[in-house]
C-alpha cells in the first residue's frame, strides 16, 4: 500500500540578485511516507531551509510540483494562492523555527491558541483547554500565562512545538529547531519530537546543519548545493525503522 | 478567554505608549482644528444674525444737521416706513470724577428710553433708563474707562469746563456700532439732559426700520433716498446714510471669509496631521513585519490581517475622538464667544453643533483610515518569507532580492565633498557624516517629516508678513486722511486765524483746512446706487500719498473733478479716468468728470477727492473749515496724544468751540488692533502645523532610531559612547529641521500672496500689495532649530541607553 505523505516532483528554486541567478533547490525528487522523522542535514547555504519552505508552502517553487496527500485527497501546495496555504498549513501542518517565532505580547496559552482563532476553530472553552493539553505535552503547564520573556529558550521552542500541535496537524516540519540551544536542551526538544513521532504517529521533517544528529532519524537526507542525496544505505524500509523506534 | 488576534491588537495599543499617542495626538490635532472652525462657524452664522435681528436693527440710518419732532412726524408718515426713532448723537471727552485719562464717547440721547423699538439696548446691570443727568454706558466702554455702575463721570465741554453725571446703568446696544471696527464707545442720555451739557435738544440721527422687504438692500435704499429727499425738501442737510438688512450682520461676510481662512487652515493640519499618521502607520506595520509572518505562518489569511490592523487604526482614531471631540467642541464655542464679544453680538449659549460633531467623527475616522489604508494594504499582503526575514527593514523602495549594490547619488557627492574638504584640511566629524548619510536612508519617511515640517514652517513665516502686510496697509490707508492731529470745531474757523494760533503751539510744524461733501451716486436712470463721501482737501495736500490705479490726483484748478476710490469699479466696471459720474448732492444732480481711480478698502463705499479750493466754494465756506489736519515735529504716538492734549486746551481756552482734538496713531491702532486679532488666530493655526510637524519629527527620529537599534549596537561595540550616539541621532534631527526651514523660506512667498490676498479681500474688499518682513523667518529659524533638536533628545536619550548586548540582541 502506498504510505506516501509528501511528494516533491523536479522541485527546483533560482533566485535573481544583483550579482545574477542563483538556484538554491535543484530538481528535487522526494517522497516521504507516513510516520517517518526524516533529517535533512545539510551545510549553510546548501539549501535546506529553502526545501523546507518550498514544503510548508512558505516560498514560491520555481518549478516542479509539491504535493500533500490529505486522506486520499492530493494537494498540490504550490498551485493554492498564498491565503489558501495559510489556511492549510494553519490546519494542517505544523511548523517550528529556529528562532521561535511567538509573540511577544501573548502569554504561552494565547500563543498556543492563535493557530485555532486563525483557522476558525476557536472556542473559547475548548480552545483554552487544548492549549493547557499541548502545555502539559510539553511540560510547561505552570508557565502558561507568562509571556515568552520570561522563559528561557528550550521553553520557548517547546512552546513553538505546542503551537505547531494546535489544530492536530499529521505533519510537522522544522526548521534547525536546536540550532540557538545548548545541548542539553537540545536534547530534550529532540525527545519531545521523537514522542510525537512515536506515540501520535506524526510525521516530522527536520533540517539541521549538525551532522551528528543525524543516527536519531528515522530516515536521513543530506543537502549539498541544491541536490538532495538519500544517506540511508541500509536494506531496512525506512518505516521499519520508524516503527522499531515506536517499540522502543 | 477573548481571541488571541484581538489581545494583540489591544497589546498594540496599549504597550507602546509613546507611540500611541503620537497617532493619537496627530488624529486629535486634525479632530480638534476642524472642529473648532467648524463649530465655531455654525454658531455664528446662526447667532449672528439671530442676535442682530433680535434687537430690531435699523435698515436706514440718516445722520443729518438737527430737526425736531415735526420732521421726525414727516419720516414717520413715509411710504414704507415701519419705526422710526430719533436720537441726537454727538461725541464728548469723558473722564472718571478725579482722574486725569480722557477718553471719547459717543453720547446718544433718547427721548423715551421705555419706548425704544429701533436699535433696542439689552440691560446688563443697573438700570438700563437712564434719568435727567445720568448716564448709562454701553459694555464696550467699560474697555476704555476703568468705571462701574454709581461712578461719576466729568463731561468736558466746549468751553473746557466740566459737568458730572453718574453711570447708572451698563447695556449692550448691538446694532448701532455694528459693522464699524473704529466707532467710539457709546453712551446714554435722555434728550432732558441735553441743557446740561449745553447741546441744542435737535435730533441728528434718524434710524427707520421698512415695512417689508427688511433684507432686500435694494428696496432698503429705495426708501432710504426718499427720506432723504423729503427731508432736504423741508431743509433738513442729509450728511450720510447707511443701509443695513435685518438679518445679515453689518460683518457676517467679512467673519465668515476671516472662518473661511481658518478653516483652511484647519483643513491644511489635518491633511499634515494625516501624513504623520501614514508616516507612524507604515513605521509600526514595518516594526510589525515579524508578527504579521507568525500570523501567517500559523493560519493567518491577508484578510484577518487587515481586519487586525484595520481595528487598531479605529482604535487609535476612537482615542483621539474622545479626547478631540469635547475640547473642539468648547474650543468652538470659545471662539464664538471671543468674536461676538469682539463684534458685540451674542450667542445663543453652549450647544453641540451637530455638523461640527460629524465633520470631526468623518475625520477623526476617515483620515486615519485613509492615512493607514496603504501601508495595512501592503502589510497584509506581504508574504511569510518576507516578513519572518523582515524583509522592509531595509529601504522599500528597494526591489525584492536586488540589493543596493552602489552608492546612491547622495552619499557620492557628500564623500567627494568631504574628501575634497579634506584635502583643504577642513574635516566635518564622523558622527555628523553618519548622520546625513542617514537623513537619506528612508527617503518616503523624509519626504513626509520634510513636508508636515515645511508646511508648518511656510504657514508660520506667511503669517508675520500677513501682519505685516495688513499692517502697511492700514498705515497707507492712513495716507489718505490721517493727520498727526485732527482738529475738528463745532462751528467753522478761517484758515488764517487757525493758522496762526496753532503755530503758537510747540511741535506743531504744519496745518491744511479739510471740508467734505457728501452725496449719493447715481445710475443712468437717476436711482440712488451708493452713498459717496467727498473729501475736500488742498491739492497740493502733504498728508495725502495716494495709490493711483488708473489717472491723476486732483489739482486746484479742478472744477467738479474728482479721483474716485476703486469701489466705484462694483458699480462701473470699466470706469476710467475722462469718464462723467452723477452725483446728487443737496439734493441736485450734478455730473462730475472722474480724473483718477485710486486704491482704498472697497468695505467704506465709495470715497472721493476733490480739491478744497472747488468744495470751499461749494460748501460757501471759502477760506473757511470746520476740520483741520495738524502736522507735528515728531508722529509717534504719546507725543501726537500729548499734542492733541495740549492743542485741545489751547484752543478752549481762547474760547474756540472745539468738537474734538484727537491723534491719528490712535485712530490707526485701533485698527491695527482689531486686525491682530485676526492675525492672532492665524498664527495659534500655524503653531498647530508647526505643533504638527515637530510631532511628525519626533517620530521619525523615533522610528530611525528603533529601526537602526542594531547599528547603533555596532557602533558602540566598536567603541562610540553615549555622546557620540546622541551626537548622531540629534544631528540627523537638526539636519531635517535645516532641510525643511530652506523649504519653508521658498514655500512661504506663495503662502504669504495667498494668505494676505484672501485676509485682505474678506477684511478690505480689495486685494493688497504684500510686504515681507524678516521677523517671521528669525523666528522660525530659532524656532525649527529647539524643535529639531528638541524632538531628537529623546530618541538620542533612548539610543544611547542601550546596551550593547540589548542592541545586538534586538529582535
Amino acid at each position: 500500500m502506498d504510505n506516501t505523505l509528501i511528494e516533491l516532483m523536479n522541485v527546483s528554486k533560482t533566485y535573481s540578485t544583483a550579482a545574477g541567478d542563483f538556484t538554491a533547490l535543484k530538481n528535487i525528487n522526494l517522497k516521504v511516507n507516513a510516520g517517518e522523522f526524516v533529517g535533512i542535514v545539510g551545510k549553510s547555504g546548501a539549501g535546506k531551509s529553502t526545501l523546507l519552505n518550498m514544503i510548508n508552502g512558505v516560498d514560491q517553487l520555481t518549478s516542479g510540483v509539491v504535493i500533500v496527500h490529505d486522506g486520499g485527497e492530493k494537494i498540490s501546495v504550490h498551485e493554492m494562492s498564498e491565503d489558501g496555504r495559510a489556511l492549510w498549513r494553519g490546519r494542517k501542518m505544523g511548523v517550528v523555527y529556529q528562532s521561535f517565532q511567538l509573540l511577544p505580547m501573548l502569554t504561552l496559552i494565547e500563543n498556543i491558541t492563535l493557530p485555532l482563532d486563525f483557522s476558525d476553530n476557536f472556542k473559547p472553552r475548548e480552545s483554552k483547554a487544548r492549549a493547557m493539553q499541548l502545555l502539559e505535552l510539553v511540560e510547561l503547564e505552570g508557565h502558561a500565562n507568562k509571556l515568552p520573556a520570561f522563559i528561557s529558550g528550550g521553553q520557548q521552542q517547546r512552546v513553538a512545538i505546542a503551537r505547531a500541535l494546535a489544530n492536530d496537524p499529521s505533519i510537522l516540519v522544522a526548521d534547525e529547531p536546536t540550532g540557538s540551544l545548548d545541548s542539553i536542551t537540545a536534547d530534550h526538544i529532540f525527545d519531545v519530537f521523537e514522542q510525537l513521532v512515536s506515540n501520535q504517529g506524526k510525521t516530522i521533517i527536520m533540517v539541521t546543519h549538525d551532522s551528528s544528529l543525524a543516527g536519531r532519524f528515522s530516515r536521513n537526507l543530506r543537502i549539498t548545493d541544491g541536490e538532495l542525496a538519500d544517506e540511508d544505505d541500509s536494506a531496512e524500509s525506512k518505516v521499519d525503522k520508524t516503527m522499531r523506534r515506536r517499540k522502543k | 478567554m477573548m481571541r488571541p488576534r484581538w489581545i494583540k491588537v489591544f497589546h498594540d495599543l496599549w504597550d507602546n505608549k509613546a507611540r500611541t499617542l503620537l497617532v493619537v495626538f496627530s488624529i486629535a490635532v486634525g479632530v480638534f482644528s476642524i472642529g473648532v472652525i467648524a463649530g465655531a462657524y455654525q454658531i455664528i452664522s446662526n447667532d449672528m444674525s439671530i442676535s442682530y435681528a433680535a434687537n430690531q436693527p435699523a435698515n436706514v440710518e440718516l445722520r443729518t444737521i438737527g430737526f425736531n419732532q415735526d420732521v421726525l412726524g414727516s419720516i414717520q408718515n413715509t411710504h414704507g416706513v415701519l419705526d422710526v426713532e430719533a436720537r441726537r448723537v454727538f461725541n464728548m471727552r469723558v473722564r472718571v470724577a478725579g482722574t486725569e485719562k480722557w477718553t471719547t464717547l459717543d453720547m446718544v440721547a433718547f427721548e423715551d428710553f421705555e419706548a425704544n423699538t429701533v436699535n433696542l439696548l439689552i440691560a446688563l446691570q443697573g438700570d438700563a433708563i437712564p434719568k435727567k443727568r445720568e448716564v448709562v454706558l454701553e459694555r464696550d466702554a467699560l474697555n476704555h474707562i476703568d468705571v462701574q455702575v454709581a461712578d461719576v463721570l466729568e463731561f468736558q465741554l466746549q468751553d473746557g469746563s466740566t459737568k458730572t453725571m453718574p453711570v447708572v446703568g451698563i447695556v449692550q446696544d448691538t446694532a448701532m456700532g455694528a459693522g464699524d471696527f473704529l466707532a467710539s464707545p457709546y453712551a446714554y442720555i435722555t434728550m432732558s439732559s441735553l441743557q446740561y451739557l449745553r447741546q441744542p435738544a435737535l435730533y441728528n440721527r434718524a434710524y427707520v426700520t421698512v415695512e417689508a422687504g427688511g433684507d432686500d438692500i435694494r428696496h432698503i435704499r429705495v426708501i432710504g433716498a426718499d427720506l432723504k429727499d423729503k427731508l432736504e425738501k423741508n431743509g433738513t442737510r442729509v450728511i450720510r446714510t447707511r443701509f443695513s438688512e435685518t438679518y445679515e450682520h453689518p460683518l457676517a461676510s467679512t467673519v465668515n471669509a476671516i472662518l473661511g481662512i481658518l478653516m483652511a487652515l484647519g483643513i491644511l493640519i489635518v491633511f499634515l496631521s494625516s501624513s504623520l499618521i501614514a508616516n507612524t502607520l507604515s513605521a509600526l506595520l514595518n516594526q510589525h513585519l515579524r508578527h504579521i509572518g507568525v500570523i501567517k505562518l500559523v493560519g493567518g489569511r491577508r484578510r484577518q490581517v487587515f481586519v487586525m490592523y484595520l481595528v487598531l487604526i479605529m482604535s487609535f482614531a476612537a482615542l483621539a475622538l474622545l479626547m478631540a471631540v469635547p475640547l473642539g467642541g468648547q474650543g468652538a464655542y470659545g471662539l464664538a464667544l471671543f468674536i461676538s464679544s469682539e463684534l458685540n453680538f451674542n450667542i445663543l449659549g453652549y450647544r453641540i453643533v451637530p455638523t461640527a460633531l460629524l465633520i470631526q467623527v468623518a475625520v477623526g475616522l476617515l483620515v486615519p483610515l485613509i492615512a493607514g489604508l496603504s501601508p495595512v494594504i501592503s502589510g497584509s499582503r506581504i508574504t511569510v518569507l518576507r516578513a519572518l526575514s523582515g524583509d522592509l527593514t531595509g529601504d522599500e523602495s528597494q526591489p525584492q532580492g536586488q540589493q543596493q549594490t552602489r552608492v546612491s547619488w547622495f552619499d557620492w557627492m557628500l564623500i567627494r565633498l568631504t574628501r575634497m574638504l579634506a584635502l583643504r584640511g577642513i574635516h566635518f566629524p564622523r558622527p555628523f557624516i553618519i548622520s546625513l548619510r542617514n537623513t537619506f536612508r528612508r527617503r518616503g519617511r523624509l519626504i513626509l517629516t520634510l513636508f508636515t515640517l515645511t508646511m508648518g514652517g511656510a504657514i508660520f513665516i506667511a503669517v508675520f508678513n500677513v501682519r505685516a502686510t495688513l499692517h502697511d496697509y492700514i498705515d497707507s490707508i492712513g495716507k489718505y486722511f490721517v493727520a498727526d492731529v485732527t482738529l475738528d470745531f463745532d462751528q467753522p474757523y478761517r484758515l488764517r486765524e487757525i493758522e496762526q494760533m496753532v503755530m503758537q503751539v510747540d511741535g506743531v510744524a504744519g496745518m491744511e483746512g479739510w471740508q467734505f461733501v457728501s452725496g449719493e451716486l447715481l445710475d443712468a436712470n437717476g436711482e440712488v446706487l451708493e452713498n459717496i463721501n467727498i473729501f475736500g482737501p488742498p491739492a497740493d495736500s502733504v498728508l495725502i500719498e495716494p495709490l493711483l490705479v488708473k489717472g491723476r490726483w486732483i489739482r486746484a484748478e479742478d472744477v467738479r473733478k474728482l479721483a474716485l476710490s476703486e469701489a466705484a469699479y462694483g458699480y462701473f466696471p470699466n470706469i476710467k479716468p475722462g469718464d462723467h459720474v452723477t452725483l446728487k448732492i443737496d439734493g441736485r444732480a450734478e455730473d462730475w468728470e472722474v480724473v483718477g481711480i485710486f486704491k482704498f478698502v472697497d468695505r467704506e463705499g465709495v470715497l472721493a477727492y476733490a480739491p478744497y479750493e472747488y468744495i470751499s466754494k461749494m460748501n460757501n465756506l471759502a477760506n473757511r473749515s470746520y476740520s483741520f489736519r495738524l502736522i507735528t515735529e515728531n508722529h509717534e504716538r504719546s507725543y501726537q496724544n500729548a499734542k492733541a492734549e495740549e492743542l485741545d486746551k489751547f484752543f478752549r481756552e481762547r474760547g474756540f468751540k472745539v468738537r474734538v482734538a484727537q491723534a491719528g496713531r490712535a485712530t490707526l491702532d485701533t485698527a491695527v488692533e482689531s486686525l491682530d486679532t485676526l492675525v492672532m488666530f492665524l498664527l495659534i493655526m500655524a503653531i498647530l502645523t508647526a505643533v504638527v510637524g515637530a510631532m511628525g519629527l519626533t517620530g521619525t527620529m523615533g522610528m530611525n532610531v528603533l529601526e537602526r537599534t542594531r547599528e547603533i549596537g555596532i557602533t558602540r561595540a566598536i567603541g562610540a559612547d553615549d555622546r557620540a550616539v546622541m551626537q548622531t541621532v540629534i544631528s540627523e534631527g537638526f539636519v531635517i529641521g535645516a532641510i525643511s526651514y530652506v523649504l519653508a523660506i521658498i514655500l512661504s512667498i506663495p503662502f504669504t500672496y495667498l494668505l494676505s490676498t484672501i485676509v485682505s479681500l474678506a477684511v478690505f474688499e480689495t486685494p493688497i500689495d504684500v510686504v515681507y518682513t524678516f521677523m517671521g523667518y528669525v523666528i522660525w529659524f530659532g524656532l525649527v532649530l529647539v524643535l529639531s533638536v528638541v524632538a531628537s533628545i529623546l530618541p538620542a536619550r533612548n539610543a544611547a541607553r542601550l546596551t550593547i548586548r540589548e542592541v545586538l540582541a534586538y529582535e
